[in-house]
This record gives C-alpha cells, sequence and structure tokens, in this order.
C-alpha cells in the first residue's frame, strides 16, 4: 500500500492506464448498461418540482409530532404523499401533498395553524404547478445542449477535435453514471439535482483540461524521436497528473461533503442535501472518467493517425533491437543513457516538453531493472 | 538572481491590496453602507410567486407584452400595500413576484388575467390625497387627450366572463360588507349619495369611521356609484382592490388614474376589440398621438360608442375611460363619431405615446398567468436554512483546511492565506453586487452552495501551481528557478480549467431559473475572483517564500522531501552514467 502511494505522489509513470483501455471501456460499458437499465425499469424518483404537488413545513411546536403533523394536514383536506423529520437549527416537520390548488393551498395552511395553534406565519409552504417541470427540464436541457456545443468548440480550438471527442466521451459517462446512482438508489431528483449535474460537467472537464494539458504537452516532441508511442506519453501524462487529479478531486470532495454532512445529517432534506448528494456522486464519477476514458479515448484516436502508428512501428523495432543488443552487452543501464539521448533530440524541438518528458521517462528504470521487464508501459506490448 | 528578473512581489501585493482598499472603500462610503449582502427570501423568510404567461393562442407573449403583464402584476403588489415587493421578469414566460415577511399569502393570489375595457365615462371627481402610499404609478399624458374621425353606426357589447379566482377562502359577499357598515340602513344611506360632497355632513361620522376600515377587497363588492360617491374610498384603496374586480363588462364601475376618481359606464367595447395601436409623430401637428384599430366587430361597436359619447352634452359624458386592469390608463374626449382609425392626442411625449400604445396592444392579446410555484418561508426556517448553509461552508473550509495543511505544510498557510483573501474579496464583492444601484443581487441558500463548491475550485489552482511546482524541484532545480518554471506552466492549466469552469456557470446563469441562478452566479463569480487571488497573491508569494531557506525543509514545506528524493535519484543516474562510461 505504501508503495502504490509512493508511486502516485512521485508520478513516474508506473500506472497503466492508457494500454489498459479497453478493460476501462469494458467497465465503462457495463455501468452504462446497467444504468440505462435501470432508467428504464426504475426510472426515476421525481420530487414535486417536477411531478407537481405541495410541501408544508410546520415547526415543531406545541407538542406536536410528525404523525400528529402529518395527520392535521390530511384533515385540512390535502392527501398526504410523505412526511419527514427535519432537524438543525429549527426542528420542524416536512409534509409532501399532492397537488393542491392555489387556494386550498392557502386553506390547508390556515386549517394547520387554526388546529395547532402555530401562527400561520411560522408556517411554510411550496406549492408547485405540474407544469413547472417541464419547463425547468427543458431549460436543463437546453442548458445542456448549449454546454456541450461551447464546451466541444472550446476544446477543439485549444487543444484539437480528438481531445474534444475524448472530453465528450468522459462527460456521458459522468452524466449518465450519475443518474444512473439516482435511478438506482432512488435518491430525489429535485431541480437542485439537476443543476447539480450541470455543475459536474464543469467539474469533469476541469479536471480533464488539466490532464489534457500535460498530455499535449509530453507529445509536442514525440513524432522526433522513437522512444515513445503516443499511447506512452499519454499514460504518462496521466501519472504525471496523478496525485493532481486525486488532490483535487480530494479538496473539491471536501466542502461537497460539508454539504451533504449538513444538508443530509443535520437538515435531513432541502436544497443542501439535494445539490451535496450529486455532486458528491458525479465528482466521484468524474474523477474516474478523467484517469480512466478521457485520455485513453484520444490516445486510441490519435494512434490511428498514419504518423503516430508510424511512430509506434519506429518504437517497436526500436526496442526489440535494444533487447537484442541488450542481450549480447548485459549492460542494461544503457538503455537509460540511449533514452535520455533520444528525448533530448526532441527537445530541441520543444524544450520544455522534451526535458520535462526526460526525468519521470529516467526515473523508472531501476524499478524495471530490477523486473527485467522491457519497454515501458506493459500494455503496449499486449496489444500487437 | 533568476535571469528574467527577480519577480517585483511587491508589485503584485500593492495592486491586491488596491483592489481590496477600493472594494472596501466602495463597501463602506457609498450606497447603503449596509454591512451585509443582500440575503434571498429563503434566508429571510419571504413569499415567492412564478407565473407563467400565457396568450390565448398558447404562444409565449412578446417581450413588450411580458413587461406590461409585469406591470400589471407590480401595480397589484403595490396595492397590496406590502414593503419591498419585487416583480421580475425571467426568462420569455415566467413574472416572480418576491415579498419578504410574513403573512403575505394575498400576493398569491394576484395572476388573474388583466382585461381591458372601454367604458363611457359617467362622473368624475378628484381622488381625495390618501394616508396610505400612492400606489399606482399611471403613465401617459396628463392634457385630455382627444379622439377624431366621422361617422357609422350599429353594435352591442359581447360579456367575456373575467377570471375572478377568489372562488375558494371566499371573498366577502355584499351582506357581509353590508353588516359590517351597520346593516341595510347605512347601505341605503350610501346608495341614496349621488355626490361625493353629500357625507361630509357630521350626523355620517359612524358610517365613515366603518368605511374607512373597509379592505379593498370588501370595497369591490359595494355598489359602483358608493364606491364613486363616498370619498373616504381613496383612489390607493380602489387600485388595491382584487384583480378582475371590475372587468365583468356588463357593470358599472369606479376607476382611477393618478388624479381622477372615475364612475364609468359598462363597458361597450373589450380590449379583444383591439386589432392594432401604434404610435408615431405628426408632423403636421407637431406632436406624439396614438393610433388604434378594431376588428370589424369591435369596430361597430366602437362606432357605436363614440357616437353615444359624441352626442352628450355633458363634458364628462363625452369621454371614453380605457381601462386596463383596475386603472384608467387613457379617458379621452371623443370629438366625433370614429368609423375608422381612432386617433388619440394630447401632450404626449415619445415615452408616453408608446406606453399608452403598448398597453393598448397588450389589452388587444390579454395575457393569463399560471402559477407555477408559490413558496413562503418563515423567517425562522430562513434563520435555520442560513445557519445550516454557513455550518455547511465552514465544516467544508475546515476540511480543505486540514487537508491543505497536512499535504502541503508551509504552502497550505499559503493556500489558506490565498483562500480568505479570496473570502474578503468576495464578500465585498457580494455585499457591492446586493447594493440596489447595481445588480441587486440577492444571496440565496442555492448560493452558499455555489459558493462552498466553488472552494474545491479555488484550492484546485494552488493544487496545479504547488503540484507543478513540485515537479520542478524533483528535477533537480533550486526553489527559486522552479517557482518561475512551474508558474509559467501552471498558468496555462489554471487558465484552461477555469475557463470550463466559468463556461459551465455563465451557461447555468442564463438558462436556469429561480434559486439555480444564484448558484450559478456565485459559482461563476468566484471562479473570476479565483484567478485575481491566484495572479495577485499565491504565484507572488510563494516566490517570495522561495527565496527563504526554509522552503526547502521538508519539515515545514513538504517539498523538501521530493528534493531530497531527487537528489538521492541524480545520485543514482550519476552512478548509472559512471557504469556506461565505464
Amino acid at each position: 500500500m505504501a508503495s502504490v502511494l509512493r508511486r502516485m505522489y512521485d508520478g513516474n509513470g508506473a500506472f497503466d492506464f492508457v494500454g489498459r483501455r479497453r478493460t476501462w471501456y469494458v467497465i465503462a460499458l457495463v455501468c452504462l448498461l446497467i444504468a440505462l437499465a435501470s432508467f428504464l425499469i426504475r426510472g426515476f424518483n421525481f420530487g414535486i418540482e417536477f411531478s407537481g404537488g405541495n410541501s408544508f413545513v410546520i415547526p415543531a411546536k406545541n407538542g406536536v409530532t410528525l404523525s400528529e403533523a402529518s395527520k392535521v394536514v390530511a384533515d385540512a383536506g390535502a392527501e398526504v404523499v410523505s412526511a419527514q423529520e427535519i432537524r438543525g437549527t429549527e426542528h420542524s416537520f416536512l409534509v409532501r401533498t399532492a397537488g393542491l390548488s392555489e387556494d386550498a393551498s392557502t386553506r390547508v395552511k390556515f386549517a394547520v395553524a387554526d388546529t395547532t395553534g402555530i401562527p400561520a406565519g411560522e408556517i411554510s409552504d411550496n406549492r408547485v404547478s405540474p407544469s413547472w417541470g417541464s419547463q425547468i427540464t427543458n431549460k436543463a436541457l437546453l442548458g445542456l445542449v448549449v454546454f456541450l456545443v461551447l464546451v466541444t468548440a472550446y476544446l477543439a480550438f485549444r487543444y484539437e477535435w480528438k481531445m474534444a471527442v475524448g472530453a465528450m466521451a468522459a462527460l456521458l459517462h459522468d452524466l449518465l453514471i450519475t443518474a444512473g446512482v439516482y435511478s438506482i438508489v432512488g435518491f430525489e431528483v429535485t431541480p437542485s439535482t439537476v443543476i447539480g449535474l450541470l455543475t459536474i460537467l464543469g467539474f469533469s472537464l476541469y479536471d480533464t483540461v488539466v490532464v489534457f494539458d500535460k498530455v499535449s504537452e509530453n507529445t509536442k516532441g514525440i513524432l522526433g524521436g522513437s522512444r515513445y508511442t503516443y499511447s506512452e506519453a499519454a499514460n504518462l501524462a496521466i501519472n504525471q497528473t496523478l496525485m493532481r487529479s486525486i488532490n483535487t478531486s480530494l479538496i473539491a470532495l471536501l466542502p461537497v461533503a460539508g454539504l451533504l454532512f449538513i444538508g443530509a445529517g443535520l437538515l435531513g432534506a432541502g436544497t443542501l442535501k439535494d445539490l451535496g448528494l450529486v455532486l458528491f456522486v458525479g465528482m466521484a464519477a468524474g474523477a474516474y472518467s478523467s484517469i480512466f476514458l478521457a485520455t485513453p479515448v484520444v490516445s486510441g484516436l490519435k494512434e490511428r493517425e498514419p504518423r503516430y502508428a508510424a511512430l509506434r512501428s519506429r518504437v517497436l523495432a526500436k526496442r526489440t533491437s535494444d533487447a537484442g543488443r541488450r542481450g549480447a552487452a548485459v549492460a542494461a543501464p544503457a538503455r537509460v543513457g540511449g533514452g535520455t539521448a533520444v528525448l533530448d533530440e526532441a527537445a530541441g524541438e520543444d524544450g520544455v516538453a522534451g526535458s520535462r518528458g526526460a526525468r519521470p521517462a529516467g526515473r523508472p528504470q531501476p524499478r524495471k531493472r530490477a523486473g527485467g521487464n522491457p519497454g515501458r508501459p506493459s500494455g503496449s506490448k499486449r496489444r500487437r | 538572481m533568476a535571469p528574467s528578473g527577480q519577480l517585483r512581489v511587491g508589485r503584485y501585493i500593492a495592486v491586491l491590496l488596491a483592489i481590496l482598499v477600493a472594494l472596501y472603500a466602495l463597501v463602506f462610503f457609498t450606497g447603503d453602507r449596509k454591512l451585509a449582502p443582500r440575503l434571498g427570501l429563503d434566508l429571510i423568510g419571504g413569499t415567492t410567486v412564478t407565473l407563467s404567461a400565457k396568450t390565448s393562442t398558447g404562444q409565449p407573449p412578446s417581450a413588450e407584452s411580458l413587461e406590461t403583464a409585469r406591470q400589471i402584476i407590480e401595480n397589484r403588489v403595490n396595492g397590496l400595500g406590502v414593503a419591498e415587493a419585487e416583480v421580475v421578469t425571467e426568462g420569455n414566460t415566467n413574472i416572480v413576484v418576491s415579498v419578504p415577511g410574513q403573512d403575505n399569502e394575498d400576493v398569491k393570489r394576484i395572476g388573474a388575467a388583466a382585461q381591458m375595457r372601454f367604458r363611457q365615462v359617467v362622473k368624475t371627481a378628484p381622488d381625495v390625497p390618501a394616508a396610505e402610499p400612492a400606489a399606482t404609478p399611471t403613465p401617459s399624458g396628463s392634457a385630455t387627450p382627444s379622439a377624431s374621425g366621422s361617422a357609422t353606426p350599429s353594435a352591442s357589447g359581447s360579456a367575456t366572463p373575467s377570471g375572478s379566482r377568489a372562488d375558494a377562502l371566499t371573498p366577502p359577499t355584499l351582506a357581509e360588507v353590508t353588516a359590517k357598515l351597520g346593516g341595510r340602513s347605512a347601505l341605503a344611506t350610501l346608495t341614496t349619495l349621488t355626490d361625493p360632497a353629500q357625507l361630509a355632513d357630521g350626523r355620517a361620522a359612524p358610517l365613515v369611521a366603518a368605511l374607512e376600515k373597509l379592505t379593498p377587497a370588501e370595497i369591490a363588492v359595494l355598489p359602483a356609484a358608493v364606491q364613486f360617491n363616498v370619498p373616504q374610498i381613496t383612489c390607493a384603496k380602489l387600485n388595491a382592490r382584487p384583480p378582475g374586480s371590475i372587468s365583468a363588462p356588463d357593470q358599472q364601475v369606479t376607476a382611477c388614474d393618478d388624479t381622477t376618481k372615475y364612475l364609468l359606464d359598462k363597458a361597450a367595447v373589450l380590449g379583444t376589440d383591439v386589432s392594432s395601436a401604434n404610435y408615431q409623430f405628426d408632423a403636421s401637428r407637431a406632436q406624439w398621438i396614438v393610433t388604434l384599430n378594431f376588428k370589424g366587430n369591435g369596430q361597430d361597436k366602437w362606432t357605436n360608442l363614440t357616437r353615444k359619447a359624441f352626442n352628450e352634452q355633458d363634458q364628462d359624458r363625452k369621454r371614453v375611460a380605457i381601462v386596463l386592469d383596475n386603472d384608467v390608463v387613457s379617458a379621452p374626449e371623443i370629438q366625433g363619431v370614429i368609423t375608422g382609425q381612432a386617433e388619440i392626442t394630447g401632450g404626449f411625449n415619445e415615452q408616453s405615446a408608446k406606453d399608452l400604445a403598448t398597453k393598448l396592444k397588450y389589452g388587444a392579446l390579454p395575457l393569463t398567468f399560471e402559477q407555477q410555484t408559490a413558496q413562503t418561508i418563515s423567517p425562522t426556517l430562513g434563520l435555520a436554512q442560513l445557519e445550516a448553509g454557513l455550518l455547511a461552508g465552514a465544516v467544508g473550509l475546515a476540511l480543505v483546511l486540514v487537508y491543505v495543511l497536512f499535504y502541503y505544510r508551509l504552502l497550505g498557510i499559503v493556500t489558506i492565506a490565498s483562500l480568505l483573501l479570496s473570502g474578503l474579496v468576495v464578500y465585498a464583492v457580494l455585499i457591492l453586487l446586493g447594493r440596489p444601484n447595481t445588480i441587486g443581487f440577492t444571496l440565496t441558500l442555492a448560493g452558499i452552495a455555489g459558493f462552498i463548491v466553488s472552494v474545491g475550485i479555488t484550492a484546485d489552482s494552488f493544487v496545479v501551481f504547488f503540484e507543478r511546482l513540485k515537479d520542478e524541484i524533483r528535477e533537480g532545480r533550486s526553489a527559486r528557478s522552479a517557482v518561475p518554471r512551474a508558474w509559467v506552466r501552471a498558468r496555462r492549466t489554471i487558465i484552461s480549467a477555469d475557463t470550463v469552469s466559468f463556461l459551465a456557470a455563465a451557461v447555468l446563469y442564463v438558462i436556469a431559473a429561480g434559486a439555480v441562478k444564484g448558484f450559478a452566479f456565485t459559482l461563476g463569480m468566484s471562479t473570476v475572483l479565483d484567478l485575481v487571488v491566484v495572479f495577485l497573491f499565491t504565484h507572488p508569494v510563494v516566490a517570495l517564500l522561495s527565496r527563504s531557506k526554509a522552503f526547502m525543509s521538508p519539515r515545514i514545506s513538504g517539498l523538501g522531501r521530493v528534493a531530497a528524493q531527487a537528489a538521492a535519484d541524480t545520485e543514482a543516474a550519476a552512478r548509472r552514467a559512471t557504469t556506461k562510461e565505464a
């Protein structure tokens, strides 16, 4: 365990994310299928903002208990759907009912006030018409589309379209997985949930963009050499930003945990809980996808470009000859020197990227020597 | 000394300080000088109603029409006498009414459709200046507008029942109100009145007292003539009558404009009879005019109405009032029998002509309102939500602080300082944006959640920077040369990442409705301020620290270990190189 942490902390490329991309694709696909199946079979548990309905928050005063609060509302002529306790600084009861007309809603409130002796002004209520849900759903969908288009354009402009595709794949994964968790567990879906979901998109991308930044940096000069394939360079980028990705996700999750802790733990319902929950689930999915999906997808696409395919053949050919040479010369460390030299060539084209790649490239060597495993990321061999 | 020259740390910090001082100077010395942000109704308690407006065809209303509807709703809300009410449009169909405080159930019942009626004036009387706050600002020209045209007869008034929604929460009946006033005899006395002056003598004193206590809803059920003849029934009260109180076309009604109370005849022409209305500058007469056209059947009704008014001897009766909702929008004198396009003239400027034309158009295609949401939060629940929000923020922040201290040590302290600074800037900006002379931004619970979530984004910029720094030091650079190199690369990443976050927030803000807007706004704002703090504070401070020896101490910065590791690796590499050469 300690050594795993150490490898993460060093970011030396010891984890093969890109090479095993088929595995991640399969995992993602299975999760997505489960999510989709759940959409069809279980559907979602929509809150009153979507289905329409009323809710009343009655303070726990004058000896009112949960069952009494529920009964009082029912007696006032409303069909009670659910009743729950809300703790926190004001202890109260949340009673949800089926849809009431505008005036019926006010009448119930006054009736509850009369029966319990609690002033009407202290009772909170919320009425949502059945058509409101479709209005906000439409807006959310519109927002989603606008956002995706803008971000795709931005990524295509800032990096290249293949990266935009990778980022989109990761985004869709996050969206569907989060929705799937909601569907399977049966968490209530409210407008806050939808908004949280859209926010996740931002987060997921944010994370992905940082990895992409490193990928484009690492791969800038590689066509000039024959040391690394695109996938290997990309994999190195993930490893180098791994600790940051984990840190980011943790740091982003910590405040959300605060939201969730207070929202769900203390209050039991409301905006804070809804936002906290969806963000928590979504960010976890986002952390996974930016490491395991976005870059592997980009690598897969890039490897199909003839120049990167050519690079791959060159690299493999060089490795074979190296291995042959090593068999004869016994001096394994010779590879280190060779590798560094190649990368220094690359540095001529892009000094920054080249020299940066050099360090992490050199460092894993002792380990490899110990394992006697030629060629850096192991996945590259398995594929061909 | 770095080749590119040492970073002028002082300069950045000075800019930041200047920004802070400027912000807080604005907070302390301008506007209302309040030191707290404007809180939303979900935090202080209040009622929020969202109405969605529809035309009879089901199409979304025009922007102009929605704005007129907003004004009408605003008039109704103000008529209720509630303080600090806010009525805004949202998107292309919604009108949101927000009223702080308790016991505003009436606000939930203001969504009746606003109808336009054309009614011949029967009598006028000056309004008694009200003790209550003036309720309805009626636009349009002050001079009596006049209409002109020529003749053709025939028509009748078709009655459209108004959307009186007071079917539940029973509105007061005439019998109840009569009882309040002291029985039938009192009503009889009032009914015999023919002129406002008659109630002035002393013997009616108890009746007057009872009249003054009537609510606008109770006033609405009194006969129109009574409403007109009793001076205690002021225009402020009349304007506060429930929506739809005077829309029945087959009854006489009483209504007001800015200065005058009108007793009006049955509605001979309806707003829906209007086909079009426009305003233009008439160069020959050098004045602004409003033109009005009617639909086929409506034209006949209008011609009949103008003929009737034109033939009257009484000056008041020569006028036709255009009534929208509970207000007289305009009451031009009819100067001829109008068979074609009608023209309204008289002291308009461009704005008032435009306003009248807009209202006429609105009357032609009145909107119906559907209540989408109606929410009342009690002040205690609001306070509880505020506390929960702040507590959640405190817990989240504390978790982040512990984590960065543990992981980055000295740099963690820089992170904390940056977050605090960021908090200071955010707070000032929040206060300033909440001022009515800026954008009047209100902080809601969702907004607080936005800030809490943004702590992650802000802290992440530091993580990007520090991880880069670690890379550089791992490569064996000294702290001094590592900082500028790390910064150049981290900066690019931070800007890209913040762009994406900001984009997400901006899209959310534009499309979202209600509380969500607040969430998106605070999220977007924090992202921008994050850049400010990272550029002007975090980077300069880290650059400054890098000049001290303690910066690289393993115990203090966490960078020391990386450096030690790097040194060991370099040594190993050197050994390997030696082996190779050997």
